[in-house]
């Protein structure tokens, strides 16, 4: 007996988690190292969603390029069209009529609203809450009808422009908007009301994956997960583009910047994102929904970083112009990308299953970080 | 901090490596010197009255002459922001790894040595980053890169 009893051995091992996970949102693959349930270490493998799309940009003209902005994250879109026009149009001097600017904020905040509550619904399915999925998929589906209705597309929209945007909203789309907006209000404290407070959730978030401020800030995490560590900051109200300075919001920071903050930061983001669109609603200006640009698009020569605040952090747009209809080159900052870089770092000595937790509560799109 | 100090602070630590760039948005710009890269953002990064904290984006470019890389900075003590760009030759693309200094250049390095070709001295974790494993078609980003199924469109005037 004794002899058996000395003969068992722990020993650390190797565990692919991915590609194909379902918490991975996309096709990641950790390896770990484990020690019985314990994460010791990982190394993440990314690139399985590789499509080249800086390549792409050197061979179409900027018109064309736009569609290809739409599959940098599928999840919000929006933002990366508006990233791309509005970096076109600082480089090439291009005004925007006052009510595509106001068009512009409508969609991208609804769309901030729509990729939230993805985030929201597979957020706490990893955790095993089935029905805040089936609530934020049906709010969801609003949104979308809204996008349908202006764009005709629901998930890929290649709806703005150089100069504007490609089409005006319907006559319809206000009231609706307006009425949207007045239900999703009270539907946010429906998923607070099953989850914030929920001894299970808690207890599987609160003091989970704490990533301090300055490994944030060192490893260049922005977005949601950064305001969670505390820190103010937000591109829309500090560094004011498009129309943000006319509209009243408040930025939602956390304080223990662990899961749970995250967590309530964009929760608290939806109420914001709901409060910005009903502003714009009431205030959108009659008037024409695009400049006029040349039919072979020349911006002149010149380089332009340019970031905005896209749901899952910086967006960012580096690009070359030579003075030809192609850019020379694009390069394209996601949040995504660096905010996985922090994973290894914060779940460390944590379990497999709050390791999912963390991974999801930093709201990782995989298309953004391989592009 | 308005782009003329910064821009004074720093052509007084560095009179001779600086040239003046533009990069519309991140003003002030600068070219700067390859050899003084380490000591460059060791100086942005721990000046009382520079900090600059986050390294926002870094990218490289392939030009006729050269390769560049673009390095954006921001500050969150202070709300400011520069970036620089340092000219690397077509023959021997070198330039020292800042993923000491910026735990977050880690992956934006490995992205660029993967796609440009640019070495990295002294990067911890040189391994490839997005490409398939067994990569051996060259450096796609590069101008004059060619791969089997890349068709390049019609120009237009």
């Amino acid at each position: 007996m004794n002899q058996e009893i000395s003969e068992i051995y722990t020993e650390e091992f190797f565990v692919n988690m991915g590609p194909q996970h379902p918490s991975t949102h996309g096709v990641l693959r950790l390896l770990l190292k484990m020690d019985g349930e314990v994460v010791l270490d990982m190394v993440p493998h990314i690139g399985y969603l590789h499509r080249s799309l800086e390549k792409i940009a050197e061979n179409r003209t900027y018109l064309q390029y736009i569609p290809y902005t739409d599959r940098i994250d599928y999840s919000c879109s929006m933002f990366c069209n508006q990233g791309f026009v509005m970096t076109v149009e600082k480089l090439a001097n291009v005004p925007v009529p006052e009510r595509a600017e106001y068009i512009r904020v409508i969609m991208v905040e609804l769309n901030r609203i729509a990729s939230h509550l993805i985030w929201l619904g597979t957020f706490s399915l990893d955790l095993g809450a089935i029905t805040p999925f089936l609530y934020c998929f049906r709010e969801r589906e609003k949104v979308l009808d809204l996008f349908e209705m202006t764009c005709g597309q629901r998930l890929t929209y290649n709806y703005m422009r150089i100069g504007g945007v490609s089409r005006d909203i319907t006559p319809e789309f206000i009231p609706m908007a307006k009425e949207f907006v007045k239900y999703f209000i009270p539907r946010v404290d429906e998923y607070e009301d099953i989850l914030t407070n929920n001894p299970i959730f808690l207890s599987r978030t609160k003091g989970v994956g704490i990533l301090d401020q300055k490994t944030a800030i060192d490893n260049g995490v922005t977005g949601p997960s950064l305001r969670g560590t505390g820190l103010k900051w937000d591109l829309r109200k500090n560094e004011p583009y498009s129309i943000y300075d006319k509209f009243n919001f408040d930025i939602p920071t956390g304080k223990a910047s662990d899961v749970w903050d995250r967590y309530m930061v964009r929760i608290k983001e939806m109420r914001e994102s709901a409060k910005i669109v009903q502003q714009a609603l009431e205030k959108i200006p009659e008037g024409p929904i695009k400049t006029k640009t040349a039919a072979v698009f020349k911006p002149p020569e010149g380089e332009i970083y340019l970031r905005i605040e896209a749901p899952r952090g910086e967006m960012g747009f580096y690009m070359v112009s030579d003075g030809s209809p192609k850019p020379y080159r694009v390069k394209i900052r996601t949040g995504s990308f660096s905010n996985l870089t922090v994973l290894p770092i914060i779940s460390r000595g944590w379990k497999i299953a709050d390791l999912v937790a963390i991974f999801g509560s930093l709201d990782v799109v995989l298309p953004e970080v391989d592009r | 901090m308005n782009p003329e100090e910064i821009k004074r602070i720093v052509s007084d630590r560095f009179p001779d490596k600086l040239k003046d760039a533009r990069i519309i948005g991140f003003e002030p710009s600068f070219i700067a010197d390859k050899s003084i890269l380490l000591e460059f953002c060791r100086f942005l990064k721990e000046t009382k009255e520079l900090s600059f904290d986050l390294l926002s984006c870094m990218s490289g470019a392939d030009y006729p002459d050269r390769f560049e890389m673009i390095y954006i900075f921001f500050s969150f003590t202070h709300k400011h922001k520069m970036s620089f760009k340092v000219h690397l030759s077509k023959e021997n693309p070198e330039i020292d790894s800042l993923t000491f200094l910026f735990p977050g250049a880690n992956w934006y390095e490995r992205e660029i040595a993967e796609l440009y070709g640019i070495k990295f001295k002294n990067h911890p974790d040189p391994r490839p980053l997005l490409l398939p494993e067994g990569w051996d078609e060259g450096y796609p980003l590069r101008k004059d890169w060619t791969g089997k199924d890349f068709i390049k469109m019609p120009d237009l005037k």
